[in-house]
């Protein structure tokens, strides 16, 4: 049902806008080569926790993606985002973002805003280039990687403006506040592999690469399983451009003890709080850091399964020109208890684990633009013994990115 | 001294510049300086002054530009005197759309590249906040005044204005930045014939903290 509306929105996208104007389009190029001494990575049905491993590096499609921002009315604008990455993935080309969003033209210091289609919540602050792309480094943090891998609001949004700067002040406020259906498998990534960190975004209509493995086969993004609606509320603050915090709740409001047997999948039922705070001193020097906790429970049988689950960064970065440096420090952990709350003991799935980032970037020129981002990984994973590896790995990623943007 | 007042008030003097050789009919000239809390010389201060006993009137045929690049308004501030049409040419590669709430002149412009629109004329006094609906980072301003004199301070905090008309004028200030109000903001002094007067003003609390230093990026989303 998600993807039949979301197939129709696409459609009244095509039909309403027999004509696309350049400027409303914009499309990257990124190939990589790859050096990772990673184990098979959890897009290949592995529980290593990067992109590549050690059997997946070499020269690499980082992705290829295509944009579309254009405007049905004068406050009436759509985005589209379809983007292939080359991993095997069930759609070759798929979308990540779909949205239409009425923005009327304020007449005073409130204004509001109305999203409707598939889109991110308001969660990072390190993703703010189109496409959900950061400027900072290639691979997002732990926190962001999952935000990417198993969330998008697919419902409606309204925000309420406060727009401060415009009114003689130097704060702007936001209030969000969403309702979203075809949420009701997130939380299975996480409770399966852990955390990650990966530039991977889940697509509208995909799979997580590879079928899954070892997620159950048939799960898919974006299900609707209970047709009950989730919601989240958020607010922003930005300050004269140099602040910014971010606050949101989540809640999938998915019903544990609803089994799909289509996908042979039960609902999960995810809930978080987040935080975070971009702080811009000057032009050249910027610091993010975020925080999200959240519990996720599935199955139909009382008491069930259930895992708390955290992931922070501190993520430095400064430019100078046309060079950008980089360093993240990210730390995750996922812990399974039981509904009851008690340690659940037989097949125990669990994580933790804390990672370096380092990257640095260059604006050749209004084209071109190449990266170089190394990682370095330590994390323990319970479900590693399952499949006779040792719990404790320490990964490391070497990736150079040769951009293109049209 | 008004101790709520957050300005050290004006302190004004207009003295005559007196001389065999001055011209019989020469204008008078005026001498402004803004410093701030910290002593140091306040840039891009909009000082406005204003004639007491007579209203100029409107010059017809005045023009100005307010550019929108690299998504920011260009200038940050622009000052127009009364009845002047704005022309707002957009010369990015993204739409803008442009609009005002401000009771001197609440007017938008629908989205657009290059110059779509027609000019928009200020015919009303008063500070007009422009925005854009699609950048909220974008924040513009232009200052309308019935006053052919005014300007903004240099790097060095000053600004001079010349060929004034003799007489009584009120000296405004204002700045984009402003952390403050009240009535030091302005001053009266008058100027005669072949004189120069000075007027001096002294900010008490620190300027807010400028966005626009930060820049932009036009592959920046609104996420």
């Amino acid at each position: 049902m998600g993807r039949l509306l979301i197939r129709v929105c696409a459609a009244g996208l095509l039909l309403s806008t027999p004509v696309l104007a350049a400027q409303d389009l914009d499309l990257d190029v990124d190939l990589r080569a790859v050096s990772s001494d990673a184990t098979p990575s959890r897009l290949d049905g592995g529980l290593g926790k990067l992109r590549y491993d050690a059997q997946h590096d070499g020269l690499r499609l980082g992705d290829l993606r295509l944009g579309y921002h254009g405007d049905l009315t004068t406050t009436l604008h759509v985005t589209a985002e379809a983007v292939a990455y080359g991993d095997h993935d069930v759609n070759p080309v798929d979308l990540t973002e779909l949205y239409a969003e009425w923005r009327p033209i304020p007449v005073s210091a409130w204004r509001s805003r109305l999203k409707v289609g598939a889109f991110y919540p308001e969660i990072s602050l390190e993703n703010r280039m189109h496409g959900w792309q950061s400027p900072y480094t290639l691979s997002f943090s732990a926190l962001n990687t999952w935000v990417g891998e198993e969330l998008r609001t697919i419902g409606a949004q309204y925000n309420l403006d406060w727009l401060g700067r415009a009114h003689g002040h130097s704060v702007d406020v936001s209030l969000n506040a969403a309702v979203f259906g075809w949420n009701d498998t997130a939380g299975t990534v996480l409770a399966a592999r852990g955390w990650g960190i990966t530039d991977r975004q889940s697509t509208l209509f995909g799979r997580f690469a590879n079928g899954g493995r070892p997620l159950l086969a048939r799960t898919l993004f974006y299900d609707e399983l209970d047709h009950r609606a989730g919601y989240s509320l958020g607010l922003n603050v930005k300050y004269a451009g140099r602040l910014e915090g971010r606050a949101l709740h989540y809640d999938n409001r998915a019903n544990p003890a609803v089994v799909a047997a289509a996908i042979q999948d039960t609902g999960w039922d995810t809930y978080f709080d987040s935080l975070g705070l971009r702080w811009t001193p000057t032009a050249e020097w910027t610091a993010i850091s975020q925080w999200l906790h959240g519990r996720t429970y599935a199955g139909n049988v009382a008491p069930v399964n259930a895992w708390s689950y955290d992931a922070e960064f501190l993520l430095l970065s400064w430019r100078h020109g046309a060079t950008r440096l980089s360093a993240r420090y990210d730390r995750f952990a996922t812990h399974q208890t039981t509904s009851d709350f008690y340690e659940y003991v037989d097949l125990y799935f669990g994580d933790r684990g804390h990672a370096w980032t380092l990257a640095c970037d260059r604006q050749l020129n209004a084209h071109w633009n190449i990266a170089l981002e190394g990682i370095e990984l330590s994390s323990w994973v319970a479900q590693r013994a399952l499949i006779g590896a040792a719990p404790q790995a320490t990964e490391r990623q070497l990736q150079l990115a040769v951009r293109y943007a049209l | 001294m008004d101790s709520k007042c957050a300005l050290l008030a004006a302190c004004v003097t207009a003295c005559s510049i007196l001389g065999a050789t001055a011209p019989a009919l020469a204008g008078a000239e005026l001498s402004v300086t803004v410093t701030g809390s910290t002593g140091a010389p306040v840039a891009g201060a909009v000082v406005v002054a204003e004639p007491a006993q007579s209203k100029p009137h409107p010059r017809p045929g005045l023009k100005a530009v307010m550019d929108q690049r690299d998504l920011q308004y260009v200038p940050d501030v622009l000052i127009v005197q009364t009845g002047t049409e704005v022309e707002f040419p957009n010369s990015d590669n993204v739409r803008h759309q442009v609009y005002s709430f401000s009771p001197a002149k609440t007017f938008h412009l629908s989205l657009y590249s290059g110059h779509e629109h027609a000019a928009v004329i200020f015919d009303r006094k008063g500070l007009v906040t422009l925005g854009c609906n699609i950048h909220d980072s974008m924040v513009g301003y232009i200052y309308v005044t019935d006053s052919p004199w005014y300007g903004r301070t240099g790097t060095d905090g000053s600004l001079q204005l010349h060929d004034l008309a003799p007489g009584d004028y009120t000296v405004r200030l204002w700045h984009p930045l402003l952390n403050e109000a009240g009535p030091d903001l302005q001053t009266s002094l008058r100027v005669d014939e072949g004189s120069t007067g000075t007027a001096e003003f002294r900010l008490h609390r620190p300027l807010r903290p400028d966005p626009r230093s930060l820049g932009a990026d036009k592959k920046w989303a609104d996420y």
